[in-house]
């Protein structure tokens, strides 16, 4: 019976063996600690303060956030969720067959064939270039058809300023131009930025200096204000934006256009 | 000093709740009126119209919306009179194809650049409103009013005119590589608003800068709302159309059409 009794204590019996001890003793020092440390935080209002003021700038951070987010994403599409409603069709054979329908429907047939040819007659069947600055690109159309496309060189955009706040933008202009005047063998009259630009005073209006030669290639074409379709020296340059607003292109596509283009042929630049 | 410290606390907790109170009445103030807003645009689009159909006479029965070739019709002609509206003048000015998926540039009539849409987007009063409307709205061409973009129009370069020979420097070789990312937003003078996006990122970073674009555009009409829901009224509402076209195509357009050029769209 004591033998027993060792190796089977009975809970009222008061012993306890060792291992039972140990399980004890660790699983009580935790709440303990963790009591302590509790009751040590809350005796400590210093950091109870941090610890809420911290939590509040979270919370209000946050709260700005969700409030920016709402207005600035949400409300955009609440705004599509709440419009509009599908248009839908139905097939109305009592209304097919009314004849005001009818009417109208033959009205707005009539009314698309007359735009149509007025926007087509636009598009003129003779010769045309389109020049593209951004690219620096020029496309040679004859009979609506593209029959050449290369490399060209446009304004700079460059704003040449001089001290006497005098200023000139080398821009090619855009839009819808015409050729003014075709000319062999140009000469370049050198106007006063020309001059300025290289630092030499400006001479007078018929001055020798003014004129050069052999610089504009073998043809001009003319689109007013000054603006020319010419050649130039500088073909590496060709395809990028440098010049003082005329249109530069190598000899053989020069050659092609001035044969291509005549007096009235229109230029868009875009 | 118990006491007092929870009377402090709980008077701050009041007026937390009492301003909390009032930033969800104004955030739901402003919902409903911004919700309002796209109704009161459509309904503007329609009084315009139906006002300029008394005018002249020549009102359209109401059974006809909803038939699918009288709208097909109407569509055409809307945008045949917008395009020749345009090209009567010398200017460029840009088309935009919504079933073809087509940007286009063009002068006096003549095509001069056409570039294709990969992705695009629209308001749903735009893609799902009354089409007969739409088409009306978009008969005649629109106005840029104002442009906001992460590149420059012109992209200008001052230089200074040297005082002597001495001084002069010839021109070095423009620098032309592709640095910037090309996102811009057309404004019209009928509201709506053209997002055009490059297609695809190119350089890194390209992300970040079209996010912060996009930010800096939904402060600016934020503060715009803002401004009127404070004085009790609808914001303005701007239909808008996102297209997504390829990097270079995109720059085109932008540097071709003029600061107050138009713009024409077939729905």
């Amino acid at each position: 019976m004591k033998e027993d009794d060792k190796i089977n204590p009975s809970p009222g019996s008061g012993e306890v063996s060792d291992s039972d001890m140990t399980h004890q003793t660790s699983a009580e020092n935790v709440p303990v600690a963790s009591e302590s440390f509790f009751q040590k935080a809350r005796e400590n209002e210093k950091l109870i303060k941090t610890i809420r003021t911290i939590l509040g700038g979270i919370l209000s951070a946050v709260a700005v956030l969700f409030i920016v987010i709402f207005i600035l994403y949400l409300v955009p599409v609440l705004q599509e969720i709440a419009s509009g409603q599908k248009t839908e069709f139905k097939s109305n054979r009592e209304l097919k067959q009314d004849k005001n329908y009818l009417k109208q429907i033959a009205l707005l047939t009539k009314d698309i064939q007359r735009l149509s040819k007025k926007y087509a007659s636009f598009t003129s069947g003779q010769s045309y270039i389109v020049i593209n600055t951004t690219d620096n690109r020029f496309f040679l159309y004859k009979n609506k058809k593209l029959i050449r496309e290369g490399y060209c060189s446009s304004g700079s955009y460059t704003m040449l300023k001089t001290e006497s706040e005098k200023k000139w933008i080398f821009k090619t202009p855009k839009g819808k131009y015409w050729i003014r005047g075709k000319i062999t063998s140009p000469v370049w009259r050198r106007p006063d930025w020309s001059f300025v630009e290289e630092g030499l005073p400006i001479p007078s209006e018929n001055d020798p200096s003014r004129w050069e030669y052999g610089v504009l290639g073998d043809y001009a074409m003319s689109i007013g204000d000054g603006y020319l379709i010419h050649g130039t020296l500088y073909k590496r340059f060709l395809g990028m934006p440098v010049t003082h607003g005329c249109v530069r292109l190598n000899d053989e596509d020069l050659e092609a256009i001035y044969n291509t283009l005549s007096i009235g042929s229109k230029v868009y630049i875009f | 000093m118990d006491n007092m410290e929870k009377k402090k606390l709980s008077g701050k907790m009041i007026t937390m709740i009492i301003i909390g109170g009032f930033v969800l009445a104004f955030l739901v103030f402003y919902s409903i009126l911004s919700a309002m807003a796209p109704g009161r645009k459509l309904a503007e689009i329609k009084s315009g119209i139906i006002g300029l159909q008394q005018t002249s006479g020549s009102k359209t029965d109401e059974r006809y919306f909803s038939d699918s070739a009288f709208i097909k019709l109407s569509k055409e002609k809307a945008f045949l009179q917008a395009s020749i509206s345009m090209a009567e003048t010398d200017s460029v000015y840009m088309t935009l194809n919504i079933p073809d998926s087509t940007a286009k540039l063009a002068i006096s009539g003549v095509e001069v650049h056409s570039a294709k849409i990969s992705g695009m987007k629209m308001s749903k009063i735009l893609r799902s409103g009354n089409e007969y409307l739409i088409s009306e709205f978009f008969s005649s061409p629109m106005n840029i009013v104002s442009d906001f973009a992460t590149i420059k129009k012109e992209p200008l370069m001052i230089k200074m005119a040297p005082k002597d020979t001495s001084e002069f420097k010839p021109d070095i070789i423009p620098d032309t590589s592709d640095y910037e990312p090309v996102n811009y937003i057309l404004e019209m003078d009928n509201g709506v608003r053209l997002f055009v996006y490059q297609e695809i990122d190119t350089i890194p970073g390209d992300k970040q800068r079209l996010f912060f674009f996009d930010l800096n555009d939904r402060l600016k009409n934020t503060w715009r709302s803002l401004k009127r829901v404070v004085r009790f009224e609808v914001p303005e509402y701007h239909p808008y159309i996102k297209i997504r076209l390829p990097k270079a195509d995109a720059k085109i357009l932008y540097r071709a059409i003029p600061r107050k050029g138009q713009i024409a769209v077939y729905m």
